[in-house]
């Protein structure tokens, strides 16, 4: 086990990777059903939205921060999509997802602008603009649902097309985000400033880093990925009423940080966070191949997240002792 | 490139205050390229403050900084790392999750097309620590580094801006004797690049290994600048420490009694080693030397906050337990710490609530605070100390630095201690309250309570120990008795580590 607790971004990988093919193919003994073509088509739909929010709060925690507000804002953006289908039946999938980007778009802005223009602490905003936006939902909504007659079939098409009869094409968007989000994190200055503002902020605006215009973008772009999301649930649930993805933000939040992303930020990557979704999608299944009861899922999250961050306190502590070791050894 | 000789760096008459307090009054510098220029002055002589003026995180109010000929442009980070300026700061500022190569060019790294272009950055990184003749992995993560190592990526990063002055604060206060010789190589390597570099430096066997000049400030001013051949060891002491003992200092004698505090080869390994002392009845022991010579340390371990791996600790001749503030308030210990806007007092809460702090079990009924002796003991204590408030329930974040000061006392001196430890008394507080503070560790101290001192304001040290400790790096270099006790002694042995000059 102790090779999973380093620090380097591949080792970590590398190490979740094997903790992932060793549950699936635990979970595949006991149920051989998990690891067939429908049971790894399954995972995958399952694992397509969380994946995706993962990847797009992974620039927010690597500088630091985070933002609670993506599960109501994906509740908002269904709504709101598929409302408008229902007054509009010509309407096609591209612009659903226009529709459902520029919602999350405008309440990106809205985080963006309190925590990185005012500077609050981002914890409290994001808890803040969670309830609003859900809020809003019960507002605008009063109560009316919507199901899979009122939406577009072009959109319901995507949403159960899956290449080789295994990966779904929500799953594949999902992927071809992550690379082009690994690609920006590794390869840009943009990338490479968000893990410098989350590894020492006051250093970060000592050399001249655009802290406010990093960490603004960033809230735009989890909203916006959030707000398509939202289009991601039509596809998958094919109806949506006002408590749509209620309370699923930890769920992304502990995908995270399994997958790398130390709450102290300056670490993770976007194919740490994407294996960390499939790990916790993996165990649920797990635990339901086991016949553990449906309404254990949310325990079932917490305790992950928990596990999740104890793991990362340890790896912390750890480095610390081992540099301060370091240090009484120099000087003696 | 400048060569050998030509001035880079011009500093005349320049001035600077924050609000009432004067931090620089007429500080003047110059410096050349291909030198190694040493800055030199007691604790608060405003070499920081003309460093950071450099740095760009400071603006001077008055007199002239010219670089090679053109003014200075002041006030932003960004516009002196522009100018060619370097700050290496007493603790590194690196980016400890990534690479080192990243923090040589975190913000300026090369591309190719529009991607960053790694190997070319790895490439530089990597030639830049050979010049520096220190091999480290630029693909290495910067965290676990060494304090010499992370301060040789410092110069990396100053050397890749081209930076042609480079300031280092007290580069050697961390490292070890062979990463200080390290260090110097590296600093000669700059100087014979026809760099200038200045260095902040308490340890001045060090400044006479490697400086060209030294320049020498006190209280926010240049005393002297010279050639290293043109002064020696006892004129820069002189030099630093400059003014005669003052009158503030109304210490008394006081008979002295049985020992109240032994403390025997008390060591923990980070911090300090074999300490070994005893404080009487009635005495002031003070514990001298640099910040970060491990004295502060020494007070924590004594009063329980951090543990210590050997030695022991005896109050009145019986064992106190370690790592229990409890324990030690039990056996009448008090610490007024160093910080006291973070240690010391709950700035939000009330001076009333602040000064009854430690002393509730004397104040509660049968269960519930009696607001009546908290205000009878309040009072006691602000016509003791002349505490200045308008209300008792005035929060202490509303009162002067020295008001703030004296209330910390007051909590403490309210438990009536038989050891008073004090950490810094008389830190950031002005001259007339600095004498209040002093008048009333000596009236403890006349009550018969042991008072430990720590202080690292020479005058208060001499004008007021009975005894002084001197350490340095973690270890008591010597212990001087009132009369033996000079200002040149104390700073040589906290300095260079030898007992005489």
């Amino acid at each position: 086990m102790a090779s999973l607790f380093k620090r380097k971004a591949l080792g970590r990988e590398a190490s979740l990777g094997v903790i992932l093919i060793f549950a699936v193919a635990v979970t595949g003994f006991i149920n051989p059903r998990f690891v067939t073509g429908d049971g790894t088509r399954d995972l995958l739909s399952a694992t397509a939205i969380v994946a995706l929010l993962a990847i797009g709060i992974a620039p927010i925690m690597i500088m630091r921060h985070i933002d609670l507000s993506i599960a109501s804002t994906v509740g908002f953006s269904a709504w709101l999509v598929a409302d408008t289908c229902a007054k509009n039946p010509s309407f096609t999938w591209v612009q659903c997802f226009l529709v459902g980007g520029s919602l999350g778009i405008v309440i990106g802005i809205l985080n963006g602008l309190l925590v990185a223009g005012l500077r609050l602490p981002s914890l409290v905003v994001t808890l803040g603009t969670l309830y609003i936006v859900r809020g809003g939902v019960y507002v605008v909504s009063n109560s009316v649902d919507y199901n899979a007659q009122e939406m577009p079939k072009s959109l319901l098409k995507i949403g159960s097309t899956a290449f080789f009869g295994l990966l779904p094409v929500p799953f594949f968007l999902a992927l071809v985000l992550m690379a082009i989000v690994a690609w920006f994190l590794k390869y840009t200055k943009a990338g490479r400033d968000c893990y410098a503002i989350g590894s020492n902020p006051p250093a970060a605006d000592l050399v001249g880093l655009k802290v406010f215009r990093r960490t603004f973008l960033a809230y735009i772009f989890s909203g916006f990925i959030a707000g398509i999301a939202g289009v991601f649930y039509l596809m998958r649930f094919a109806q949506v009423d006002s408590t749509a993805f209620y309370g699923q933000e930890l769920a992304v939040v502990a995908a995270a940080v399994i997958g790398g992303i130390g709450l102290l930020g300056g670490a993770g990557t976007a194919v740490g966070v994407v294996i960390g979704a499939l790990l916790v999608q993996t165990i649920q299944g797990a635990l339901a191949a086991l016949g553990v009861d449906a309404f254990w899922k949310a325990a079932i999250n917490g305790l992950l997240l928990i596990v999740a961050i104890y793991a990362d306190r340890i790896l912390a502590s750890r480095s610390e002792k081992a540099l301060l070791a370091q240090r009484i050894k120099e000087r003696v | 490139m400048a060569n050998k000789g030509d001035l880079l760096l011009e500093m005349k008459d320049v001035k600077k205050r924050f609000g009432g307090a004067v931090a620089l009054r007429g500080t003047s510098l110059s410096v050349r390229a291909g030198e190694i220029h040493a800055l030199l002055g007691e604790n608060g002589a405003g070499k920081s403050t003309m460093l950071k003026i450099l740095a760009g995180v400071h603006v001077h109010d008055g007199g002239e900084i010219t670089l090679g000929g053109s003014a200075f442009i002041s006030g932003s980070p960004q516009a002196s790392i522009d100018q060619g300026i370097a700050v290496i700061y007493q603790e590194p500022s690196l980016f400890l999750d990534l690479s080192l190569a990243e923090n040589v060019f975190v913000g300026r790294q090369p591309k190719k097309g529009i991607a960053i272009d790694w190997k070319e950055a790895e490439a530089q990184a990597s030639k830049l620590f050979k010049e520096l003749g220190v091999e480290l992995d630029p693909k290495r993560q910067a965290r676990g580094l060494s304090i010499a190592d992370q301060q040789v990526v410092e110069i990396a990063k100053a050397l890749s801006m081209n930076a042609n002055i480079i300031l280092m604060d007290e580069p050697t206060a961390a490292l070890s004797a062979s990463e200080v010789e390290r260090l110097m190589t590296v600093m000669r390597n700059l100087r014979a690049a026809n760099k200038a570099v200045i260095f902040v430096s308490h340890r001045l066997d060090e400044v006479f290994a490697i400086s060209d000049h030294i320049t020498v400030m006190r209280d926010g001013a240049t005393v002297s600048e010279k050639k290293i051949a043109q002064t020696d060891l006892q004129t820069v002491i002189k030099e630093m420490v400059g003014r005669e003992l003052t009158e503030l200092f109304p210490k008394t004698d006081h008979p002295i009694g049985d020992v109240v505090l032994e403390v025997e080869n008390l060591t923990n390994a980070a911090y300090f080693r074999n300490v070994s002392f005893t404080v009487r009845k009635g005495e002031i022991v003070a514990l001298a030397g640099l910040v970060g010579s491990g004295r502060s340390e020494i007070a924590r371990s004594i009063f329980g906050i951090d543990s210590y791996d050997e030695g022991s600790v005896k109050i009145n001749h019986k064992p106190l337990k370690k790592n229990s503030p409890i324990a030690a308030m039990d056996v009448k210990i008090a610490l007024v710490p160093e910080d006291r806007r973070q240690q010391g007092l709950f700035m939000v809460a009330g001076v009333n609530r602040n000064i009854s702090m430690e002393s509730f079990s004397r104040l509660t009924g049968r269960f519930f605070i009696n607001f009546k002796k908290e205000r009878a003991l309040t009072n006691e204590w602000r016509e003791n100390l002349s505490i200045k408030y308008a209300d008792q329930s005035d929060p202490v974040d509303r009162l002067s630095g020295g008001n703030q000061q004296k209330t910390v006392l007051a909590k403490w001196l309210a438990t009536n201690p038989d050891l008073l430890i004090v950490d810094e008394p008389t830190r950031g507080i002005d001259v007339g309250t600095k004498a209040e503070v002093h008048r009333l560790i000596d009236k403890a101290a006349g009550e018969g309570k042991a008072v430990l001192m720590i202080s690292s304001e020479l005058p208060e040290v001499l004008g007021m120990a009975d005894r002084i400790i001197v350490m340095r790096e973690g270890r008591q270099v010597t212990e001087l008795s009132r009369k033996e006790a000079t200002q040149e002694n104390v700073i040589a042995a906290a300095t260079t580590g030898k007992k005489g000059i």
